[in-house]
């Protein structure tokens, strides 16, 4: 019997193995694991997911809270640890800046290509906008490009080996330096109005941030090709790779003026002036997300992103860490350069014309009637950061024999207690300190981009503020410089509207020189990413930064604040400055004729001969 | 017990002996010598201006600079082949970039590199009364579309004095310099180097389309 029931066992079990089922469909399954290209280019949230990750690949130089590379080309020095102490001592090599980022390129016209191949499901206005913002992330690796290296090869496809032993359809030479201005150009006129449906997003590429780059590379178009042929031997190449015919000048300026004109006249933006405190507003403008006048940003977030430049550069005696603080020191020649409000010159007044010091009864008094953009950007001696009083005095100067000898305390916060002392403040928990590390080494500190929020300079936090690509406030910079070189009588009022927001009164000026524009270029974009390329473009890099130690601008120099000891004498308790120049800071600025395009990779040009070398190189 | 520590030395020294496929020797060769003009040492400014050597044969090439001393010298360690020089710019001195000089290089080779300044100064000298110096010179003229930038005195405490470092320096008037004839700069000196033994002088011309000077040689003046 069993026997019987075992065939039958057997003979169940075996049709399970001989049937087979039908459709053969039932084992085709998609795979769990892997995002076929049909999938990932119809999905708008992927290909949103894929655009944050090349928005955040946005290049800069030293941009982006480069504490490190501010301290090289920005006016301050290094004053963080000591270690770091070669961006005080160093030179511009020739591969200074250098940008060959052919990766990032090749990444984004894969893209563009897929999107055209498999995005079939997509909506045409989607797949457009998509696609446009794909080209103004390349328009601006481009302009990042050319900045640093003049002409660069210009790809626009996907470079796919074919394996015929062949490379040569692979090596595409160098483009002019004007090519490429003009592709950015073109680039973000043809992609503006479909960008329209991101127009209020700042922090996504939309019609104003097309324009803006249009504005800024336009601008330095025409600045290379007016400058660049003002100097005694212009910085050419045979093939125009480097070097801009001055005749395209006043085609340049047109452009960059009606792009600012565009994006000034469209209402869209303001100049963020909601506070009645110049120096706190300009401060706001920048650490306040969301403003007006912010046209495109890179956003952070505490519980996504974060960076450390509050951690970086707070004022010492406030900082909530127990490292760092204080890595940059702003100079002395910048602070000077905030003009006073009553329109005169901005140096500061510390020694009358016999060569004695100029007393004072606050330590801030020094600094009254400027500029309101210095309280915004930077942090002197008087003045306060998140509400708290900074505590900035170098020492005591105590009258002994009918002269001051200065006096610094061994410990940052001492008391005057030494025998003979007043027991009032020696020096400052803030300094500044010669020779020290992780204080104030010129007497001031950073206040624009430091976050003010709570928690902002612990590692643990971090800060969340956001960092400006574009902002208004440079388009009417770039409006009022292209309307100069233009001769357009228009010029002196977008500068004056800059010069109001700061505290100036309306019309304070009345004649515009370049003089002016570029001192306010100076003073309203410091640290933002703009000063070395405003250096370069207007060919005054190699003056500025001559590698001088006698030069004012190619040394950081700094002003220490001393308290006066004379007990009895109406002078007593008054504070006095004295100029210094930083010990820490080793070497006077160069910039070599070599630096104004870096010099290309010998990798690069030994994969395609097609390449030739920039000048000095 | 024995064996453990005869085995531990036989692997220590396993572990210290090195290979010798994975070194490299040092190169050994020299090439040293001048900047030269009409056989005159070329004055430059320490580290400044560079030259460069190139060498064929292998698949990928990469340059190998050439940093020339304040008094015009230079040395270069290599290995013995053929190697092409490049006088490159950024240079007191014309470029000549397609102008490649062909250097073979064993043991130890000197070489002068002749090279073509925009202006050299010749016939100087310093004289020191009370606290002035005053230097003679002629600027003569060798390219012939150069023009000049500047001319400059410079003093210093120490023998590295150039346009980068220095304690004193006067600016000629250019208007009244003439090529090919004596002219004369006078500088008083400031109290600080007045107070030292000796002095450092050396002066140096600059053409509007190079971006550094052609110096002269450095001399020690004696203040005491």
């Amino acid at each position: 019997m069993s026997m019987k029931y075992l065939i039958i066992k057997l003979l169940v079990i075996a049709s399970f193995f001989l049937v087979s089922c039908n459709p053969d469909g039932w084992l085709e399954r998609d795979p769990q694991n892997i995002i076929k290209d049909e999938q990932l280019w119809n999905d708008p949230k992927l290909i949103k997911s894929l655009l944050a990750n090349y928005y955040d690949r946005l290049p800069s130089l030293h941009g982006v809270f480069n504490t490190g590379g501010m301290s090289e080309l920005d006016d301050a020095m290094w004053s963080g640890h000591n270690d770091a102490n070669w961006h005080n001592d160093f030179q511009y090599g020739d591969d200074y800046g250098r940008y060959w980022d052919y990766g990032f390129i090749r990444d984004l016209n894969l893209t563009l290509d897929n999107l055209d191949k498999y995005a079939g499901n997509l909506k045409q206005e989607e797949k457009d906008l998509f696609k446009s913002e794909l080209r103004f992330i390349r328009a601006f690796v481009y302009f990042e490009m050319v900045k640093r290296m003049g002409g660069v090869p210009i790809v626009t496809t996907q470079l796919v080996y074919d394996f015929s032993g062949d490379p040569t359809p692979l090596q595409v030479p160098r483009a002019k330096e004007y090519e490429v201005y003009d592709f950015i150009y073109n680039e973000a006129e043809a992609i503006k109005n479909m960008l329209t449906p991101n127009n209020n997003s700042q922090t996504r590429a939309n019609t104003y941030t097309a324009l803006a780059l249009e504005s800024r590379a336009m601008l330095y178009a025409a600045s290379i090709a007016k400058y660049n042929n003002l100097m005694p031997s212009p910085i050419t190449t045979p093939g125009e790779e480097v070097g801009i015919p001055a005749s395209k000048a006043t085609d340049y300026y047109t452009k960059s003026l009606a792009a600012s004109q565009a994006i000034i006249s469209s209402k869209h933006f303001q100049l963020y002036n909601e506070n009645s405190d110049k120096g706190r507003n300009f401060y706001d403008m920048l650490n306040k997300k969301g403003t007006k006048e912010i046209i495109f940003a890179k956003d952070y977030k505490l519980s996504l992103k974060v960076h450390r430049f509050a951690y970086d550069n707070i004022v010492k005696s406030i900082t909530e860490d127990n490292e760092s603080s204080s890595s940059l020191s702003p100079s002395l020649n910048l602070v000077e350069s905030f003009d006073y409000l009553d329109g005169s010159k901005g140096s500061l007044h510390f020694k009358d014309s016999n060569g004695s010091y100029i007393l004072y009864d606050n330590i801030s008094d020094i600094f009254a009637n400027k500029d309101g953009r210095l309280y915004g950007t930077i942090v002197y001696g008087g003045t306060t950061f998140r509400n708290l009083p900074v505590n900035i005095q170098a020492g005591v100067a105590v009258w002994e024999n009918n002269s001051y000898r200065l006096s610094v305390a061994p410990n940052l916060g001492q008391k005057y207690d030494i025998k003979g002392g007043d027991n009032g403040l020696w020096t400052g928990f803030d300094g500044p300190k010669d020779n020290a590390q992780d204080v104030s080494n010129t007497g001031f500190y950073m206040r624009k981009f430091v976050s003010d929020a709570s928690g902002a300079s612990t590692r643990g936090t971090s800060a969340e503020n956001w960092w400006p690509w574009f902002r208004l406030g440079e388009i009417y910079l770039n409006a009022g410089e292209a309307a100069f070189e233009l001769n357009k009588p228009e010029a002196v009022g977008y500068i004056n509207a800059i010069r109001e927001r700061a505290g100036f009164p309306a019309n304070s000026i009345k004649t515009l020189t370049m003089d002016i524009v570029r001192n306010e270029r100076r003073v309203e974009l410091a640290f933002e990413d703009h000063r070395y390329y405003d250096l370069k473009r207007w060919r005054i890099a190699h003056e500025i930064w001559d590698g001088n130690d006698n030069n004012e601008n190619a040394v950081i120099y700094g002003l220490y604040p001393y308290r006066i000891v004379h007990p009895g004498h109406p002078d007593n308790n008054k504070y006095l400055f004295d100029k210094i120049r930083p010990t820490r800071f080793k070497r006077a600025r160069l910039f070599r004729m070599a630096n104004y395009y870096s010099s290309i990779d010998q990798n690069v040009l030994n994969n395609n001969p097609k390449l030739v070398k920039n000048p000095f190189n | 017990m024995k064996r453990n520590i005869l085995s531990l030395i036989i692997i220590c020294n396993l572990l210290l002996s090195g290979c010798g496929y994975d070194n490299f020797d040092e190169p050994t060769a020299f090439l040293m010598g001048k900047v030269v003009y009409e056989g005159k040492a070329v004055g430059v400014r320490t580290n400044g201006p560079q030259l460069e050597l190139w060498q064929d044969g292998y698949g990928l090439k990469k340059s190998i600079p050439i940093y020339i001393a304040q008094d015009g010298t230079y040395s270069v360690a290599l290995f013995n082949g053929q190697y092409k020089m490049v006088r490159k710019a950024g240079a007191p001195w014309e470029a000549q970039l397609n102008d490649t000089i062909i250097v073979n290089v064993k043991n130890k080779t000197e070489y002068d590199v002749p090279v073509t300044p925009y202006f050299t100064i010749t016939g100087e000298g310093f004289q020191k009364q009370d606290n002035t110096i005053s230097a003679k010179f002629t600027i003569n003229k060798i390219v012939s579309s150069a023009k000049i930038e500047s001319v400059r005195l410079y003093l210093g405490s120490s023998i590295l004095t150039d346009q980068n470092k220095y304690e004193q320096v006067q600016n000629a008037d250019i208007a009244t310099i003439q090529v090919g004839q004596e002219a004369t700069v006078t500088t008083t000196m400031p109290a600080n180097l007045a107070q030292l033994d000796h002095v450092f002088v050396r002066v140096g011309v600059r053409a509007t389309v190079s971006n550094e000077y052609y110096y002269t040689q450095v001399q020690k003046i004696a203040l005491k």
